[in-house]
């Protein structure tokens, strides 16, 4: 009984989810078939197989910064953390903790730091851009010191494991969306959204507030040191600064994918769909050999495009 | 002026840790409390100070500026580049770059206010676009400043202060009399509160939003220029270091990151404070990582004092 009630709602919800994302799914679409008519050679399996090697950590970040928002919050300190995940895989590896040992370090690290910054905006209360912001500085403080410039080591079998010519970093995407829905099938998850759409209504029917907040900055922190992990990986190096741009990319990625600033209102396919608008965007235009100054401008035309023309409509149907 | 004088607890405090950290640092390290240290500090403090200007204004307008950090590199490379002979006393040269900085600020108070995109997106895609743009005029090289008037103005002092000082006593004068004593004013602080009510209050909140960011690229125009005047030439990212501290000097200085509470009072506090930590660590020659663990630290630390947001 409850199954049949249950499953025709599964599709239909599935398919509300898409609203408001037609603009970014048309972009995208637009984007991918520039992309596969100028170099046809993207379509071969290795090629696919390097591309997504590529767009792996800004989708990731670009998730950890949607759990983030989701909860209403902010979080500044993506590319630090990134870069500190990447230090400690780099500078644990050849200790006898070996890779494995370095993995686990990483997800600690990401676990607890999110931890940290979760106390200080879930119980503390105070504003997370602010907590993020001096976040972002003792962690890029504490990168440097222990790496003061790029160096370690990474397993080469490690590195060749993820980033090599193996469909690893595909079956990672796939992992990271089965955890999502594991995620929001938990009291946690569906907290995850009831806190930032309406806090006060979400502690009223009993919804764990401050519990919700806080695994929400730790899965986050999690993913952020892992992306590093990764990213170390692919690099074969732990580098103090290497993640530094992909705070704006995070957010950006995250804001074109529909995750509101307000909390409550985003979906995993937003952010994704996000980065990968944000990674083809990057990879068509250097392959089409523009000056980085056209790569600049393009990437914040259309950040604010996609953003403002569901907003025109909006408007124009408000008035009419 | 009954707000001004509400808020000034708020404020307060960073201005009590001002004191006692330059009390403490003076007895403690020899050559620091000497007039002409402090008065070097306080002129670093104008520069974040002119940013934090336009940040706090946005920010009490329920907004916030990303663009700070690139608009000031934008003004520190222009100026430069727009120094030419006709102009022997560089005050046109000067003119026309605040006028593009204002400008800046207009287009993203035009996106902010008038199609509605979140300041945070708008300004953080114009600082985008600045940076391919800036790296398209300057490139990779350092551009040596030529003007007449900002020689004068990095160069002079009136009874034992420099031009620089009195200039942001004045800009900071002028912030508070708008913020404080006029309706405009007022309207601010009503946009920032709640933009909905306020529009349906009749308040012109699209006008009052540009009108805010336009007040953020002039401010932050004059802040390139003083860093330029202090420098002696441009360069792509010299202005990188104070988007963060311009917003830490807000947040430290009591003004709610939510909007609608604050004053500009407690953001000077929070310019000097950032600075003088600044020199402190300078002065126990701590390495680049210390030196960012210890600011970050200082902020985490200082957040009680500023107040907490109990909104949500």
């Amino acid at each position: 009984m409850s199954t049949s009630a249950i499953r025709p709602l599964y599709w239909p919800i599935q398919w509300r989810r898409n609203e408001g994302l037609g603009a970014l799914y048309i972009v995208l679409g637009a984007f991918v078939v520039l992309y596969v008519a100028l170099f046809p050679g993207i379509l071969a399996p290795g090629a696919v197989n390097k591309f997504v090697q590529g767009w792996f950590p800004t989708a990731m970040v670009a998730v950890a910064e949607t759990i983030v928002m989701l909860t209403g919050g902010i979080d500044l300190a993506v590319g630090p953390m990134v870069s500190l995940g990447s230090v400690v895989a780099a500078s644990t590896m050849q200790t006898p903790l070996g890779v494995f040992g370095a993995v686990l370090a990483v997800m600690a690290l990401g676990a607890g730091t999110g931890t940290i910054v979760g106390a200080f905006v879930a119980i503390a209360r105070y504003p997370a851009i602010i907590v993020t912001l001096a976040m972002s500085f003792i962690i890029r403080g504490t990168a440097l010191l222990i790496l003061p410039r790029p160096g370690g080591f990474v397993a080469p079998a490690f590195s060749d494991f993820l980033a090599g010519n193996h469909p690893t970093t595909i079956v990672l995407v796939l992992v990271l969306v089965m955890l999502w829905k594991l995620y929001q099938a938990t009291p946690l998850g569906v907290g995850l959204i009831a806190v930032g759409d309406n806090a006060e209504g979400a502690y009223r029917s009993g919804v764990g507030v401050v519990s919700a907040r806080m695994f929400a900055y730790a899965v986050s922190g999690v993913l952020q040191a892992m992306t590093g992990l990764y990213v170390a990986a692919q690099t074969g190096s732990g580098d103090p600064l290497i993640g530094e741009p992909l705070t704006l990319s995070a957010i950006a990625a995250a804001v074109l994918g529909g995750v509101s600033f307000l909390g409550g209102q985003g979906t995993l396919r937003g952010a994704l769909a996000g980065s990968l608008l944000m990674s083809i965007l990057i990879n068509v235009m250097f392959f089409m050999d523009l000056p980085l100054v056209a790569q600049y401008v393009v990437q914040g035309l259309i950040i604010v495009i996609t953003v403002a023309l569901p907003r025109l409509r909006g408007a124009r149907s408000h008035t009419a | 002026m009954t707000y001004l004088i509400r808020s000034l607890g708020r404020s307060l405090v960073a201005y009590v840790v001002v004191a006692g950290l330059w009390i403490t640092a003076s007895s403690l390290i020899p050559g620091f409390g000497v007039f002409a240290h402090l008065r070097y500090i306080v002129e670093l403090g104008a520069i974040i100070g002119f940013a934090a200007i336009g940040q706090t204004l946005t920010v009490i307008g329920g907004g916030i500026d990303l663009s700070v950090s690139a608009v000031i590199t934008v003004a520190a490379i222009l100026l430069p580049m727009l120094s030419f002979a006709p102009d022997t006393t560089g005050l046109g040269a000067i003119a026309l770059t605040l006028l593009v900085a204002s400008g800046i600020g207009a287009v993203n108070g035009l996106g902010i206010g008038y199609l509605g995109l979140p300041p945070l997106i708008m300004t953080l895609a114009m600082a985008t676009i600045l940076q391919g743009v800036l790296v398209l005029i300057a490139g990779g090289s350092a551009i040596s400043v030529d003007n007449a008037a900002l020689t004068w103005l990095g160069a002079s002092h009136a009874v034992g202060i420099s031009a620089t000082i009195i200039l942001w006593a004045l800009a900071a004068a002028a912030t508070l009399f708008w913020l404080h004593g006029t309706r405009s004013g007022a309207l601010i602080y009503a946009v920032g509160t709640n933009p909905e009510v306020s529009r349906l209050s009749g308040v012109p909140v699209q006008r009052v939003t540009l009108w805010l960011y336009v007040a953020a690229g002039l401010c932050a125009g004059i802040a390139g220029l003083l860093l330029l005047a202090m420098n002696g030439q441009g360069y792509v990212g010299i202005g990188d270091p104070y988007l963060l501290s311009s917003i830490a000097a807000v947040v430290l200085g009591g003004t709610s990151i939510l909007g609608g509470q604050g004053t500009y009072l407690g953001t000077i506090a929070g310019a000097v404070l950032l600075v003088t930590m600044t020199a402190l660590i300078t002065v126990i020659n701590a390495s680049e990582g210390w030196r960012s663990m210890i600011l970050g630290c200082l902020i985490l630390g200082l957040l009680p004092l500023s107040g907490r947001d109990r909104s949500r």
